[in-house]
């Protein structure tokens, strides 16, 4: 493991797994993005490793949201380099339509096909995208589906779910590219409260499944949890990182203690 | 990947059917409390209904006077109806006017009954909807400058109709439903049962007769309600055939092959049954079916390489080589069609990446080439053969038929080009921008009128010599060409409407462009266009009035110019002009009708 992880000794707590001869999936190097003349990110620079579980938190602006969706090409950086999976994002569309088909993204506000039912919505990519027969697609979606235990709801319209089970759809759509990665851009936070679990049960699971996952969210039980490493940003920085235990309980900078004396 | 299943049972139970109670039911108001809450429910309101009735009841007063004045001369609309309706086409061949009105009704026919059409209203709300016609039918005989006889004879029936509604009412129970096409079809047979039982009058018109218009006494010629009683059967018949198919058939064979027919169907009528095409047949299997047979097994096989998906980048290049070769054809001197087809396989070759996939995928594609490459050969061939039905001067037919053959051609064939240029409007590629932009404030920029003159007139003297071009034809392209410019920026309102979200959840996936327009944007676009769009096609509908300018008898033109100088009919125009508008009010208003039922199906405004 390079810089990041190798700070925090692995034995420092029993949960952290051992990642260390895991592959690099996601490199990032002295990323910089700026909107304007404001400067949304600043030399993010980590790395993230095969089935490594890494949470984004950070108070609002301070640049989660526009990091994660960097890694897929939403948006583009414009200094430093990002290689993922061993792709360099670049402005070749060859690369980042590979980067984009083993990478799976669940977005704040589902973003789902209101057009299409769950289960075309699920299928949709691998039948035109991965070229699967529309049959076999569809088993899998269905598989999908199942895995979100949803499946009953195949044949009706987005807009006939609750909010939970449209983002367990939006989970299925992505997981239905059999993805490398997967990014979770504060995926509960347009939810009410009572199905804010459904959905983190979900990607509990599928930490423990061995998916290598980027989460930006608030949800600190969560962070706690799940974690492998804990990120914390503001104004476009990395300022702390380290495992859920350090970074809960012994953090080092002050900008740290001050958010986290604000929300918990 | 197996710590899942036990996931889902977990996770099943929050996800049940939420179970649904029946809202408190919302009571009736009985018909005096409704007038009160409705129309008198404040002293200002009440001045109101008050004005208002005496505003509307004043207009409908003069409306009838003006439709029953003994000086009315509707014996004009009467005795020209042929004339409206197809112009001076010739007596001996009207058999395929009804022939190609026999297709229109099988095909509507088939269609009912295969998309299941019509839904089940109750008896009850059949009954209170006929008291409600007999009672203004009422109200319009009272109003009416009728003579004493014929407003009672009037009045029976309206109190009959009402009498009739009301006792539906009373004595049926409330669960007893009938079918809304069951009313269509009532309605229809009597319609034209009529023909054959209420004296409306044999009007004839005779060039070289003395007098030349004669009004008989009876039933209407046996040479209409004959051909109209055959259509009504053949709709019923064609309605039970598709009940029938629709039974024994999966659901999807059937419609996909009755849109083909629709689609196929008016260049079918157009050039091979109404106009009967003089085929040259050496030239046909000579030149045009070997140049069609060439293109289909080349082009075939070529789209079915590029949409392999394994064919890749040098695909790409090849297509646009296609390209590059089509614009290349129309520098050089060859034939019309070998250009197009140039053309058309270029923007195939082109869309193929997108659609690439299995050997079903690829199947499908390939067939879509053909049949694409089919009609436009068929098109080019029919339009280039002249027509065995001579009438003299103009087009072969005019009034309604007219109208309605340039108003269906230009919206089928204005429809796709519109898309394109609506999508090339808003593409990130700055050459594809610019030209659609250009052309869209271009074709804004100028009258439609100059557009139908410059296709009539000048546009034959540019083609190459030998090429020829019919005046219909012309202006068709010329109109769709106007059209596709507006209906492009209302498809353009639609496109900008589909949220950020929507794109990046498709690119996220790793669609392309082009999947990402094709499956998720354009049908939302168009879900939300569907108002903008068919108010276009209605505007479409009546704007074919202008084709009167460059000479061509339009339904509208008949009327107001043709008939009147009749001398018998001497200043009928108002008669017809009002008759007309009902035509052309009628059509509208079913597309306005078909629009809201198509938004109903699509969801419009729910989610």
């Amino acid at each position: 493991m390079t810089d990041a992880a190798a700070a925090e000794p692995a034995d420092d707590q029993g949960q952290t797994r051992d990642l260390s001869n895991a592959r690099d999936m996601i490199v990032c190097e002295e990323v910089s993005k700026w909107y304007g003349d404001f400067r949304a990110l600043d030399k993010i620079s980590t790395t993230i490793k095969e089935q490594e579980v890494v949470v984004v938190l950070g108070p609002s602006g301070s640049g989660k949201s526009t990091w994660i969706r960097c890694i897929n090409r939403l948006e583009i950086h414009q200094e430093g380099r990002i290689v993922v999976d061993d792709v360099e994002l670049t402005n070749d569309l060859r690369n980042i339509e590979q980067v984009r088909s083993e990478v799976g993204m669940v977005f704040q506000q589902f973003n789902l096909f209101p057009h299409l039912k769950v289960i075309d919505n699920v299928s949709l990519a691998p039948i035109w995208v991965r070229k699967k027969p529309r049959a076999e697609a569809e088993e899998q979606a269905m598989a999908q589906l199942e895995r979100v235990g949803i499946p009953e709801q195949a044949h009706k319209y987005p807009g006939q779910l609750s909010g939970g089970q449209q983002q367990r759809v939006a989970i299925a759509r992505a997981l239905a590219m059999e993805p490398k990665i997967m990014l979770f851009d504060e995926v509960t936070s347009a939810l009410d409260p009572e199905m804010v679990k459904e959905v983190l049960d979900i990607m509990k699971t599928l930490a423990l499944s061995g998916m290598t996952m980027m989460v930006v969210t608030h949800e600190m039980g969560f962070a706690k949890e799940v974690a492998d490493r804990i990120i914390f940003m503001e104004e476009g920085q990395i300022v702390e990182q380290g495992t859920p235990t350090h970074f809960f309980e012994n953090p080092t900078e002050d900008r740290t203690k001050l958010f986290l004396s604000q929300i918990l | 990947m197996s710590e899942f299943a036990g996931l889902g049972a977990d996770l099943g139970m929050s996800t049940g059917m939420i179970p649904i109670t029946a809202p408190p039911e919302t009571p009736k108001l009985p018909p005096r409390e409704w007038v009160k809450a409705n129309l008198f429910s404040s002293p200002f309101n009440s001045v109101l209904t008050v004005v208002a009735s005496i505003i509307i009841l004043a207009i409908t007063r003069g409306l009838m006077s003006f439709i029953f004045n003994p000086q009315r001369q509707w014996d004009a609309t009467a005795t020209n109806l042929r004339l409206l309706m197809t112009q001076a086409y010739p007596e001996e061949q009207y058999l395929r006017i009804w022939i190609a009105t026999a297709v229109v009704f099988t095909l509507t026919g088939l269609s009912l009954a295969v998309w299941r059409a019509g839904s089940a209203v109750p008896l009850s709300d059949v009954g209170r909807r006929l008291l409600t016609f007999g009672g203004t039918i009422a109200l319009l005989v009272l109003l009416a400058p009728f003579s004493v006889r014929a407003t009672i004879i009037w009045l029976v029936v309206a109190v009959a109709v009402a009498g009739g509604g009301e006792a539906l009412r009373r004595l049926v129970d409330d669960e007893r439903t009938m079918s809304t096409l069951g009313i269509l079809l009532i309605g229809l047979s009597g319609l034209v049962g009529s023909l054959w039982v209420i004296p409306y009058g044999n009007h004839t018109f005779q060039l070289h007769r003395t007098p030349r218009v004669l009004a008989e006494p009876g039933t209407v010629a046996l040479t209409t309600k004959l051909p109209w009683t055959v259509m009504l059967l053949v709709a019923v018949a064609a309605y039970f055939l598709g009940i029938f198919i629709r039974e024994r058939l999966p659901t999807n064979a059937p419609r996909i092959t009755l849109l083909l027919l629709w689609l196929l169907m008016p260049p079918t009528l157009l050039y091979l049954v109404l106009r009967d095409p003089s085929f040259d047949m050496g030239h046909v299997l000579g030149t045009d079916i070997p140049i069609f047979l060439v293109y289909a097994v080349l082009g075939g096989a070529l789209l079915n390489w590029l949409a392999r998906p394994s064919t890749g980048e040098i695909g790409r290049i090849v297509a646009a080589l296609v390209l590059v070769a089509a614009f290349a054809a129309f520098l050089t001197p060859m034939r019309m069609i070998v250009r197009l087809d140039m053309l058309v396989l270029a923007a195939f070759a082109l869309a193929a990446p997108t659609f690439s996939g299995g050997p079903r995928a690829r199947k499908n594609y390939v067939i879509g080439w053909l049949g694409f490459l089919g009609i436009m050969s068929w098109l080019v061939t029919a339009i280039n053969t002249p027509s065995t039905v001579k009438v003299p001067g103009q087009f072969f037919i005019g009034g309604l038929s007219l109208t309605l053959i340039v108003a269906v051609f230009t919206i089928v064939i204005s429809f796709p080009l519109g898309l394109a240029l609506a999508l090339a409007r808003t593409s990130n590629m700055p050459i594809f921008r610019l030209l659609a932009t250009w052309f869209i404030e271009f074709v804004r920029g100028v009258p439609m009128i100059t557009i139908l003159i410059f296709f009539s007139i000048m546009v034959p003297l540019f083609l190459p010599p030998g090429m020829h071009l019919g005046e219909v034809a012309a202006v068709i392209i010329g109109y769709s060409l106007f059209s596709a410019a507006y209906l492009a920026e209302n498809v353009r309102g639609g496109l900008q409407s589909v949220t950020r979200g929507q794109h990046e959840a498709a690119e996220a996936v790793g669609m392309t462009t082009s999947q990402k327009t094709v499956f998720i944007v354009l049908p939302q676009a168009l879900r939300i266009s569907i108002p903008p769009l068919v108010g276009h096609c209605i505007g479409v509908f009546k704007e074919t009035s202008l084709l009167a300018i460059i000479g061509l008898f339009d339904v509208l033109f008949i009327a107001r110019s043709v008939m009147p100088n009749q001398t018998e009919f001497m200043g009928s125009t108002k008669e017809n002009v009002l008759f007309v508008s009902l035509i052309y009010w009628i059509f509208c208003y079913q597309m306005s009708k078909a629009s809201q039922r198509l938004e109903r199906r699509t969801g419009l405004g729910e989610r």
